[in-house]
């Protein structure tokens, strides 16, 4: 789940703004080097030069590199990744360092260190090369990133000002209700009721977060409609009761799932089947299972986008303690909505 | 005249029942709750018109539509659903009447009205505007003036007979008035071509065999007698085999 946001972190580093990017700071290194304190006999300014040449050639072969490793490591985890990077630019710069000072001695132009200090320079430069890396992979890392929950974020509060109950719900329900009205108007006046509440949610979500207690009711009126329309072929079968319901959750972050199972299982069933709902509270977190049977003939993956809005809005709300996990096989389709309880009182 | 109501919903067909209640001329002849379900009543009951709701399990209401055209008598059919965004441009696209749930008895009346028999054809055009690419998930026969329906997964293979295509099943078999090229398009995947007058299900090949004198034959799971491999199509059914 976290794979497809974390993936691209990493900058094509053989583009020219990023080229550019590299360039500055290599020089903003260059002039560190030549501004710190030390006893040096050539001017400033010749140092500059030369450090600059030095320095700018090592970002290169760094960007280079970097560039032409992207693709084996966009393919590690994130973390592996960033360490590896970070590796290749220490050894690239290490490499580079004792080339160009072995070169320097061998034409005697004394532009780096005296003889013998090779070593203290190779070092040296790898461990300058070290810091600067690692801040700055850290730093590209963190704003892709954040690039990243900006547009999550985005998406989350499109997706919440669509109602995400189907069309044709509404219509059967209708059907539901003009079709009690005439016999029972008890149960016309309750179903009415249902509906307000199911879409009072749907389209006045915004930002309000509900509890889970809320969330387990919707389910429960959703599902008591949709007992009306189906008869006998639905049957229910919940057990939330040691949920935690003043647990803070996003809006229909539940009831879709139930639909889904109406829609892709039981509806699709000649003789119907049982929905199972299963809560269970432990230490830290909540699971939250809905089961139900399906046609032995159901193409998969068919309610891909719904489980895609529900996945991307458990992220957004709960980062990576959240998940939700689809388990389909042998005639059923199990899926586990997995969320962190924070409050410290349980 | 005598209607039959076919909805998997029982408030939506008790609904449906009062609204024709009120219209004069009509009577209930009966209830279905799937497209299978319709079929059978249909052809006991031999209603004139039928009110058949779209979305159904086991078969929904465009294929039953398509086999009810089979009957002796077909009936007038009026289709009903709740929604189905783009579905219902094909039927304004083919002139065919549906009501959308819930129904205005008003509308309801003059549906009823003007209802006709559809023909096989344009329900096809329907199925295809509605949803490109479906097949049916029965094969419909006559036999004896009622219906016979086998379920597609049901099939071992599909023998070409003069104009005849005679369809080999679990239960028996039955002859059905369809080419073969037309069957072979509709179910790709499903069956696969071993002769030119054959198809068989590719989920009961269970294997090739060579005679002593060089033909070569298909065995089929369940079914005694292997049939024959044509020279034309053995090499593309070897390699398929050779997937399985």
């Amino acid at each position: 789940m976290s794979d497809a946001t974390t993936r691209r972190w990493l900058p094509q580093f053989c583009s020219l703004p990023t080229l550019f990017a590299v360039m500055v700071v290599a020089e903003l290194v260059a002039l560190i080097i030549v501004l710190a304190p030390d006893q040096h006999a050539r001017p400033w300014l010749s140092r500059l030069g030369v450090t600059t040449v030095y320095v700018q050639w090592l970002a290169l072969l760094n960007a280079v590199v970097l560039c032409s490793m992207r693709q084996p490591l966009e393919r590690l985890s994130a973390r592996a990744g960033f360490v590896l990077a970070w590796v290749l630019s220490v050894a690239a710069t290490a490499l580079g360092s004792a080339v160009v000072s072995q070169m320097d001695q061998a034409l005697g132009l004394g532009l780096t260190v005296p003889a013998g200090e090779s070593e203290r320079f190779v070092l040296g430069n790898a461990a300058i090369a070290a810091l600067i890396s690692a801040a700055l992979l850290r730093y590209l890392f963190v704003l892709e990133q954040w690039r990243e929950r900006v547009s999550a974020a985005s998406k989350a509060q499109v997706d919440a000002l669509q109602a995400r109950i189907r069309p044709h719900f509404l219509f059967n329900s209708m059907n539901t209700i003009a079709s009690l009205i005439r016999t029972r108007p008890a149960e016309a006046e309750q179903t009415v009721e249902d509906l307000a509440d199911l879409f009072r949610a749907a389209l006045g979500s915004g930002d309000a977060p509900g509890t889970l207690g809320e969330e387990l009711d919707l389910m429960d009126h959703y599902l008591r409609i949709e007992k009306l329309r189906l008869g006998e072929r639905l049957r229910v079968d919940i057990d939330v009761a040691e949920l935690p319901r003043d647990l803070p959750l996003p809006r229909l972050l539940l009831q879709p799932l139930v639909e889904n199972a109406i829609y892709h299982g039981i509806q699709p069933l000649a003789d119907g089947g049982t929905i199972q709902v299963v809560g269970r509270h432990a230490p830290g977190h909540i699971e939250i299972a809905i089961r139900n049977p399906v046609p032995p003939d159901a193409a998969p993956a068919r309610n891909g986008l719904a489980l895609a809005n529900i996945r991307a809005r458990i992220e957004y709300h709960f980062g990576t303690r959240g998940e939700l996990r689809v388990e389909p096989g042998g005639g059923e389709y199990a899926v586990t909505v997995r969320l962190p309880d924070a409050s410290p009182d349980r | 005249m005598r209607a039959l109501i076919v909805d998997d919903e029982p408030l939506a067909r008790e609904r449906l029942a009062a609204l024709l209640a009120e219209i004069e001329g009509v009577e209930l002849a009966g209830e279905a709750s799937t497209g299978f379900d319709a079929l059978e009543a249909a052809a006991r009951l031999k209603p004139e018109l039928v009110l058949l709701d779209i979305r159904m399990p086991v078969m929904d209401g465009l294929e039953a539509a398509r086999h009810l055209d089979a009957l002796e008598t077909p009936p007038a059919v009026i289709f009903c659903t709740a929604y189905q965004d783009h579905a219902l441009a094909a039927f304004d696209a083919n002139a065919v009447d549906y009501l959308v749930k819930p129904i205005r008895v008003e509308r309801l009346r003059a549906a009823i009205g003007k209802a006709q028999r559809l023909s096989g054809s344009t329900v096809r055009r329907l199925e295809n505007a509605a949803e490109p690419g479906r097949r049916r998930s029965h094969l419909c026969a006559r036999v004896r003036g009622s219906l016979v329906l086998v379920a597609v997964a049901d099939i071992d293979y599909l023998l070409a007979e003069d104009k005849y295509v005679v369809v080999h099943h679990a239960k028996g078999e039955v002859l059905i008035e369809e080419p073969l090229t037309a069957l072979e398009e509709e179910f790709a995947g499903r069956f696969v071509r071993i002769h030119r007058n054959c198809l068989v299900a590719l989920a009961k090949l269970s294997g090739l065999e060579r005679t002593p004198d060089g033909r070569v034959l298909a065995r089929i799971a369940g079914v005694g007698v292997p049939l024959e491999v044509s020279r034309r199509n053995l090499p593309a059914l070897r390699k398929l085999v050779r997937t399985l």
